[in-house]
């Protein structure tokens, strides 16, 4: 299953490459269209996750191979945010810590998804729904949806909202085009429900569904 | 320094109210003739998974069905569903509508934590040459310590713990401590012993 996604991940890599050198041939952004317009940037904090703690029962999909467990994400009193992945059997696959300061922290991985691609994916994934660097952006639109954009180290994080900042759409991570696009749904007393993290250029997929204790 | 290092490596693996047994033979000699007139078990589970760190407890229920030689069928029904069937060398999986199949001769990690719970129901714990063991007894109940000594078990749990009740050494409790302090307990109880299980309980619909 790890060895999938690792393998999936290098080919990613490969993909990206060529991608760039299509780019740089002629092909355009998808968010060539986007106008800057006016808002307040921090409204899509609204959106980040107000976690005391929430369990979720968690499917990985990679290129046909199937993994299910359950995610822990708790706030912290040092105000960080730990994410914290075990199978339904007990055992713990990973335990992940997001500093306030934007450090991040391996604690725990199981040493078969203990790779450098692995780790550095599920740190972006998680990142992005948990709203992790998201200082210094600005808002752009399509006409009809708010597209709240901040830079990242390579690429852009954007959390798409309809025009009052109401409502998130979706959250896209992207290039000159979306790689990752992420929906987190049906909002209950600021954690969402549900979250459903879709990788564009191979098929890996994480969907998250709230469990009551 | 020396004293107080003996003492602290004396103190590790010491259980409240039970005794180590120097000469586990009896023991396992007495176990393996129980397990071997345990045909069959059927019983409710509640487990708890404790992540230390975090001060979080996730709690799970569900039924438990063994029936020798070696087919388990755990279903988990709260908080979530989720069926895994150990049968013929295989591992089913059915996870909400998804169904998966694993071959615990390929996957010899996955085969190695699930004969492990399979050994602690049938009474083979005491000889998985992938543990050291040690044996405590206690009033009601012996407690059977197993210490991985494959890196790769090592990597995942520090030790595991099994409480056999005296009367029918059957499993009461069984405790995966992981490395990280992380644990997680599973409680049988309404243990029904020697029951007829029919054959598609063990199959995946």
């Amino acid at each position: 299953m790890w060895r999938c996604l690792t393998t999936c991940l290098c080919c990613t890599r490969m993909a990206l490459t060529v991608c760039t050198i299509a780019v740089s041939a002629g092909c355009s952004s998808a968010y060539r269209h986007l106008r800057p317009t006016g808002g307040d940037v921090t409204c899509v904090q609204q959106f980040k996750p107000r976690l005391g703690s929430a369990l979720y029962k968690t499917e990985v999909d990679v290129v046909g191979k199937h993994l299910s467990g359950l995610l822990v994400l708790k706030l912290m009193p040092d105000s960080s945010t730990r994410v914290v992945f075990t199978s339904e059997m007990g055992l713990t696959f990973f335990d992940f810590e997001f500093a306030r300061d934007g450090a991040f922290t391996v604690h725990r991985i199981i040493e078969q998804m203990d790779k450098k691609a692995v780790i550095k994916t599920l740190r972006k994934d998680f990142g992005l729904v948990l709203l992790e660097h998201t200082a210094g952006g600005r808002v752009l639109t399509d006409g009809v949806n708010r597209y709240y954009a901040f830079p990242q180290e390579k690429g852009t994080n954007y959390y798409i909202t309809d025009s009052s900042c109401a409502h998130l759409i979706r959250v896209e991570k992207a290039g000159r085009k979306p790689v990752v696009i992420a929906q987190m749904l049906h909002y209950q007393e600021g954690v969402p429900d549900s979250v459903h993290i879709d990788h564009q250029l191979f098929h890996f997929t994480i969907t998250l569904k709230k469990l009551e204790q | 320094m020396l004293l107080c290092c003996i003492l602290t490596i004396g103190a590790r693996a010491q259980y409240a109210g039970y005794t180590l047994m120097a000469d586990s033979g009896p023991f396992k000699t007495q176990f393996a003739t129980m397990a071997q007139k345990n045909t069959s078990l059927r019983c409710d589970f509640v487990q708890e998974k404790n992540l230390s760190v975090l001060s979080e407890k996730i709690t799970s229920r569900g039924k438990f069905w063994f029936r020798r030689p070696d087919n388990v069928r755990m279903e988990y029904t709260q908080p979530f569903q989720y069926l895994m069937i150990l049968a013929n060398n295989h591992v089913f999986i059915r996870d909400g509508q998804k169904e998966n199949s694993v071959s615990t001769k390929s996957s010899k990690l996955f085969a190695q934590i699930n004969q492990l719970v399979v050994d602690c129901v049938r009474g083979t714990a005491v000889n998985n040459p992938d543990f050291s063991v040690r044996v405590f007894e206690g009033g009601q109940t012996w407690l059977v310590e197993l210490t991985p000594v494959a890196k790769n078990l090592k990597d995942l749990f520090q030790t595991v713990t099994v409480l056999l009740e005296k009367k029918d050494f059957t499993p009461a409790r069984i405790k995966m401590l992981e490395p990280s302090g992380d644990n997680t307990v599973i409680t049988f109880s309404n243990k029904e012993q020697n029951v007829a299980l029919p054959d598609n309980l063990f199959v995946l619909h």
